[in-house]
């Protein structure tokens, strides 16, 4: 299925300081519904290229296409409206003094009215189970709460590619697999989703395509089983590979699987090996 | 006066001057319903030029870009945070900074006088320490004499190449003392003594307050110190940013 | 994330300033806040304006009221807030009523060393009776604050044509408040684990390096903060949707009617 595109970046290059670039030729594209997940040490590059898609940061080279138009420094303005971000630490994001004015603060700049403002937010609120904390003060929530804050800021702009800048890094267990339903509610409701991580595990058992980031570059786009398997790119990149691949990989080794398609899942592991239990 | 009454007399000045010898509710504000219309017009009319002066500078150093404004918030917020910290005191009671010398070394007199109303403006509705109408008198004496002294002296002093760490301390020292006085001389003309007016109530409020605010003018010069070297030591980039003075010294 | 649904207000971590979250919780914060903000100006302008201590009783009984009855403040917080002012009130108080002299004057006087400390009626008067009218324009002033969060007090500024660039600062504080608050919070726990304050010498040191650590920690994360407004489409203005809390008559009619009562008070015992 050929999905339509709704970004391209032709090789961007940034650098904040003149001399360390901080992105250097990066070339992607992205289509609706995508789930992308996006790895490679800190200061890879990562959220410097989040920021170009989103269009805070202008780059100092290349060129970024939304819906096949070029985006020049007069329509950067426009990027918000189909790219949100939701930063990695909600503190830094959050700006208002009630729960309702701060996820009404980018429907408002938006110029929406004001209905439509009050209906985006209460459907924003709606869907990060947020309904009845329209009143309450930001600065007096728990982490995990200000993280669905944050969140639903971002779903009350509509838009149609939702970065998520390492989601899960300061989440409790419960917290973060409470995020990765709300990563799949919304890449089911048609959302093109890019999440920035760590954790490869989440990365591999989340993402149809992974790509890695090293030193401003980009070493590896594709099928994130097939970039995992790439010892060079992980050397590369300094990157772990996923327990269960490994796990995987020791129990072929043994004659311990069914060879079936590779696990993405503890589940579809577990299922692998009981069939070739019955093979036996 | 009877024997008796005599000893509860003095029984009573004691106890006034022990609450006055340990370091209460810090800084020199005037209490919300001290003092009358008239003179909360009127100190609040004397602070409007100085905090026009204060946005005109603000808006031209900012040049419009949010990205500036937002930065300048963080210092107002740092000010705030600053002068509602309690500082460590030896009698283990509640004192504070001003945090207004500091403002005034780092970010100029003209920004301070208008961080500094913002940061009474809180003061008085976050931390019930100050007043609303009390507002003009306590930014003329915080936000404005006693920044610009402070900046006075530490732009003085670095002329006629004192040391640096000296500067910075006589600059906060005295700056605050100044604040203590102006604050002094706003409540004695409120309160003039019925034998000898204003000028003894002056003497009296001087003399009543001196007792806190000496040792609490002192930490606060130490501690202002050490904040601006710490500061010269790990963020002369980002102090460059903000328009530090002593950016270009470092 | 979480499932269960906080307690009001509930948090773990970091610093909370009381007024502040009271307002949040108070049980009139759904009263219109340019009627609180008038009312109280109000009583507060009368209580120094008339300067008589009928009036000042009537506003402290009056204005604790609303803040405990109707804001549903607990009297105890009420009462320990309203002490945060009052060791101020009494010692400037003193002051007041206390007389300087080198000769033995007033009703009582107290030699000491080589000047006199003297009391007259008159002073003790006039210090009670401003000790009661500051307690009323705190009680005013509170009655204020305790019932409404201060993006609502600026809210009311912004039509009092204070200028943008000032209402836009005093946004952006308010909520970097906060935030500094937290991180100062923290690295003080990190600075006590590592014995920062044991002495009186290291406390002053640490508190010092922690606040410029503060300072420092803030501006970097400057431009993080600025990249999230824009991304959201910031353009200098933080613009939120006005809430709409509608004045009934009758919090109109009672308002004037006490602040009448409040001069008829003053006329009859003035």
């Amino acid at each position: 299925m050929k999905r339509e595109l709704i970004l391209q970046a032709r090789d961007l290059r940034y650098s904040y300081d003149g001399e360390r670039m901080a992105l250097d030729g990066v070339s992607m594209d992205i289509a609706q519904g995508e789930k992308i997940a996006v790895i490679g040490s800190n200061g890879a590059g990562k959220s410097t290229f989040f920021l170009h898609l989103n269009g805070v940061l202008t780059p100092h080279g290349g060129e970024i296409l939304c819906h096949g138009t070029t985006i020049t420094a007069k329509t950067a303005k426009e990027l918000p409206r189909y790219v949100s971000i939701v930063f990695q630490n909600a503190d830094d994001q959050i700006i208002a003094s009630t729960v309702r004015d701060e996820v009404a603060f980018g429907p408002m700049n938006l110029k929406l009215p004001k209905d439509e403002v009050a209906s985006r937010v209460e459907e924003a609120l709606e869907y990060m189970n947020l309904s009845g904390y329209q009143d309450r003060p930001p600065h007096y929530l728990s982490g995990g709460e200000k993280k669905r804050v944050s969140i639903a800021d971002m779903i009350a702009m509509h838009p149609e590619i939702i970065i998520f800048d390492e989601p899960t890094a300061s989440l409790d267990p419960q917290n973060a697999e409470l995020l990765e339903g709300v990563l799949d509610r919304l890449s089911a409701g048609g959302k093109t989703i890019l999440l920035s991580t760590h954790d490869v595990d989440l990365a591999y058992r989340w993402a149809q395509r992974l790509v890695v980031f090293h030193n401003g570059r980009i070493v590896a786009d594709g099928d994130p089983l097939q970039v995992f398997q790439d010892r060079d790119v992980l050397a590369q990149a300094s990157l772990k590979r996923p327990v269960l691949l490994e796990v995987y990989e020791g129990l072929t080794a043994k004659g311990l699987t069914g060879g079936g398609a590779w696990p993405r899942t503890v589940h579809e592991l577990l299922a692998d090996c009981s069939s070739s239990d019955k093979d036996r | 006066m009877s024997q008796r009454q005599r000893k509860l007399f003095a029984c009573f000045t004691v106890l006034c001057m022990a609450v006055a010898f340990a370091p209460t509710a810090g800084a020199m504000h005037i209490m919300e319903g001290y003092l009358s219309p008239p003179l909360c017009i009127a100190w609040g009319a004397v602070c409007l030029p100085f905090l026009a002066l204060g946005l005109r500078s603000i808006r031209r150093k900012t040049g419009g870009q949010s990205q500036n404004l937002l930065l300048l918030a963080l210092c107002g917020a740092f000010v705030f945070v600053i002068s509602s910290l309690k500082i460590p005191s030896v009698t283990g009671s509640c004192s504070h900074m001003t945090g207004t010398g500091l403002s005034a070394i780092l970010f100029g007199p003209a920004v301070t006088s208008v961080l500094g109303l913002i940061v009474l403006i809180f003061q008085a509705i976050l931390l019930a320490h100050g007043g609303l109408t009390t507002l003009g008198a306590n930014c003329f004496s915080m936000a404005i004499a006693g920044p610009l002294a402070a900046y006075g002296l530490y732009r003085g002093l670095r002329a006629v190449k004192v040391d640096r760490k000296a500067c910075v301390f006589l600059a906060a020292f005295l700056g605050d003392l100044f604040t203590y006085c102006v604050t002094s001389v706003q409540l004695a003309a409120a309160y003039p003594a019925a034998e000898g007016g204003a000028a003894a109530s002056l003497v009296k409020f001087l003399g009543v307050f001196a007792p806190t605010q000496l040792p609490l003018a002192v930490v606060e010069g130490i501690l202002t110190v050490v904040i601006v070297i710490g500061l010269e030591t790990y963020a002369s980039r980002e102090l460059k940013d903000i328009g530090y003075l002593g950016g270009n010294e470092v | 994330m979480e499932r269960q649904n906080h307690h009001r207000g509930h948090r773990h971590d970091g610093a909370v300033l009381s007024i502040d979250y009271c307002a949040y919780a108070s049980a009139i914060r759904g009263w219109n806040p340019y009627y609180k903000t008038a009312f109280s100006a109000a009583c507060l302008i009368l209580c120094v304006a008339c300067d008589s201590p009928a009036v000042s009783l009537a506003v402290i009984l009056t204005m604790g009221g609303i803040s405990v009855g109707l804001g549903r403040l607990p009297l105890r917080r009420y009462l320990s807030l309203l002490s945060v002012p009052l060791l101020f009130i009494l010692l400037s108080g003193a002051a007041i009523a206390l007389g300087v002299s080198l000769q033995p004057a007033g009703q009582y006087s107290v030699h000491l060393g080589f000047f006199y400390l003297y009391l007259t009626q008159g002073g003790l008067t006039q210090a009670l009776g401003l000790m009661l009218k500051a307690l009323g324009a705190v009680s005013a002033m509170y009655m204020l604050t305790l019932s409404t969060p201060a993006s609502e007090v600026i809210q009311v500024l912004r039509s009092l044509r204070v200028p943008r660039t000032l209402l836009e600062l005093m946004n952006l504080i308010y909520r970097y408040i906060f935030i500094l608050m937290d991180t100062q919070c923290r690295m003080k726990h990190a600075a006590s684990a590592r014995l920062g304050y044991c002495d009186y010498r290291t406390a002053l040191a640490t508190f010092g390096r922690t606040a410029s650590n503060l300072l420092v920690v803030s501006l970097k994360k400057g431009s993080t903060y600025y990249q999230a407004l824009a991304s959201r489409c910031y353009s200098g203005e933080l613009r939120f949707p006005a809430g709409e809390k509608p004045v009934r008559p009758v919090q109109v009619l009672l308002a004037v009617g006490f602040l009448m009562f409040l001069i008829l008070l003053w006329r009859i015992t003035g």
